[in-house]
């Protein structure tokens, strides 16, 4: 009993230090994606990036999405003075862009097929994924323009608040499914950037 | 006789001259950056204590945002933001102090307002954080706007604006709400903690600060609605106005600072920076500075030794901060707030 108790035990600190591990190697560098990994729901989400009504003061009309990458941060624009603001993780340095696209598309559980210059970066990854926990993808994807960049879901929480994308935006999977339900195809997307010097 | 009178009235005249002369020194002080400069220090009037504005710890070192402010002030002047002697100073005592020069700038959570000008011939160059009266909820009550609030129970401190802004407030919305008002603030937030009230008001500042007192933190929010204004900003004399351009130009900088994204961590790179707005920041063109009586790199100093305004907000009050309040209303004007400085042209 008390065998069978430490083995747990055990398992747990192992577990554990696996997490703590990957999530200080999200801050320092790049974390290539790691199709196949389920999310770990448990990962609380700092503050700051949980998501949260706000005072947002904007010309833009209720229903754009602001995104200030600088920030990680994501707005639903609601009128009236306030957003919904959700945390997410950006691109790195030289895959950061800036500008207005709309939301053309839309899917649940998408598949994932990495497009070919990901593939020269991170050649282990998969020529396909069919949708899944498992998919960095995750729980929704909304497709901007014509472009390969899209705001998603991930299947891994712990880099909400980094920046390390390809050029996609992604939310922990139960923000992506709530902003999906409230933003239709055609939605306006602004991204804003950091201003260079 | 008559040399007596010529006696009295040149009597009269030295006595006349001294009193102008006082008057004068009383009311025209032009030299604040001069004797700032010869004590090798400038001093500032902060909050005897306040979490995230000013607090000194153990041993007697001071942070907080109001604190960085004179210390960006010293950092333009001196190149060395440590030049700052810190003046606890009460609430009902600070501006009789600033007057009377035992500091040169206060920085004291003050809201600038017409008569604080008037009465004491003060001058609050700028706004430095934009308060105002808001409201904390339990999360449990689904509440989004402070419109929502129709019907409840609301703590507030009895003697405040704070209670006759909510009276307006609700007032003006044809919304109803029973009062519960205390003397104390101790007593006002046991009353919430206790769940006596369903809200409690407050500026918003502050509610964030009751906040983390609370049994259970997590567990009530504060509403993004803010219903009254309270702009706190430093203090200064008036009548030297070379003393509050630096004071005005200071916090211009840290704001225009972050609007160009040149923080602590970049400054170096930002040195050489070809971007105009930048190189005017940095000192790299025109004479800014040097107008202000000051070196060229003046901001640069403020931007290396203590940071943009977004980085002074985080690390004391916001994201960084135990208080973590949100930028709200002193977000960037182009980035959903209000803050917003002149350029620096």
């Amino acid at each position: 009993m008390t065998a069978l108790r430490h083995l747990i035990l055990a398992m747990v600190a192992a577990v554990g230090l696996m997490l703590s591990a990957s999530q200080s190697f999200a801050q320092q560098q790049d974390v290539g994606d790691q199709p196949g990994l389920v999310p770990d729901d448990t990962v609380e989400l700092d503050p700051e990036y949980r998501k949260q009504l706000v005072l947002y003061r904007t010309t833009e009309p209720p229903g754009t999405i602001i995104i200030q990458t600088a920030e990680r941060h994501l707005y639903l624009i609601q009128g009236n003075g306030r957003a919904l603001r959700y945390g997410i993780g950006v691109g790195r340095d030289g895959f950061q862009w800036q500008g207005q696209l709309n939301i053309t598309r839309k899917a649940e559980w998408p598949d994932w097929t990495p497009p070919p210059e990901m593939i020269a970066r991170q050649p282990y990854l998969p020529r396909f994924m069919a949708g899944g926990p498992g998919n960095p993808l995750g729980a929704r994807a909304m497709y901007l323009g014509t472009t390969v960049y899209r705001i998603h879901g991930t299947n891994q929480p712990q880099t909400i608040g980094t920046a390390i994308s390809s050029g996609c935006f992604r939310l922990v999977n139960a923000d992506v499914i709530d902003l999906y339900s409230r933003v239709p195809v055609g939605t306006r997307v602004i991204v804003r950037q950091k201003p260079r010097l | 006789m008559r040399t007596f009178r010529s006696g009295l009235l040149i009597g009269l005249a030295i006595a006349a001259a001294i009193a102008t002369a006082a008057i004068t020194y009383e009311r025209y002080d032009t030299k604040t950056l001069k004797r700032t400069v010869r004590r090798d220090a400038v001093l500032c009037g902060v909050n005897t204590g306040l979490p995230g504005f000013s607090i000194p710890d153990d041993k007697g070192n001071w942070s907080g945002f109001d604190v960085d402010f004179c210390r960006a002030v010293a950092a333009a002047i001196f190149d060395d933001p440590k030049k700052v002697k810190f003046v606890p100073l009460d609430a009902n005592e600070r501006f009789k102090e600033l007057q009377s020069r035992k500091v040169d700038i206060l920085a004291r959570n003050s809201t600038w307002s017409m008569s604080r000008e008037t009465n004491y011939d003060l001058y609050f160059p700028a706004v430095a954080y934009y308060d105002g009266e808001g409201f904390m909820v339990r999360t449990s009550r689904k509440a989004d706007s402070a419109l929502d609030l129709g019907g409840t129970k609301i703590c507030v401190q009895d003697g405040t604006t704070t209670r006759l802004n909510l009276a307006d407030y609700f007032k003006d919305n044809n919304l109803n709400y029973e009062e519960v008002k205390f003397e104390k603030l101790e007593d006002m937030l046991k009353a919430y903690d206790e769940a006596k009230c369903d809200v409690m008001t407050s500026d918003v500042s502050q509610l964030y600060a009751l906040r983390l007192r609370l049994t259970k933190p997590n567990e009530s929010f504060i509403l993004p609605d803010v219903i009254s204004k309270e702009p706190l900003a430093p203090v200064v004399r008036q009548r030297d106005d070379d003393w509050m351009m630096i004071v005005k130009w200071t916090l211009y900088a840290m704001i225009n600072a972050e609007e160009l994204g040149v923080t602590s961590k970049n400054i170096d790179e930002a040195m050489k920076s070809k971007k105009p707005d930048v190189m005017r920041l940095v000192g790299n063109e025109g004479e800014y500075g040097e107008d202000l009586g000051l070196t060229k790199d003046w901001a640069a100093r403020i931007i290396r030794h203590v940071g943009n305004y977004g980085e002074v907000y985080d690390r004391n009050i916001g994201a960084n901060s135990k208080l973590k309040i949100p930028r709200g209303l002193n977000q960037l004007w182009n980035a959903g707030g209000i803050m917003y400085a002149p350029p620096l042209r």
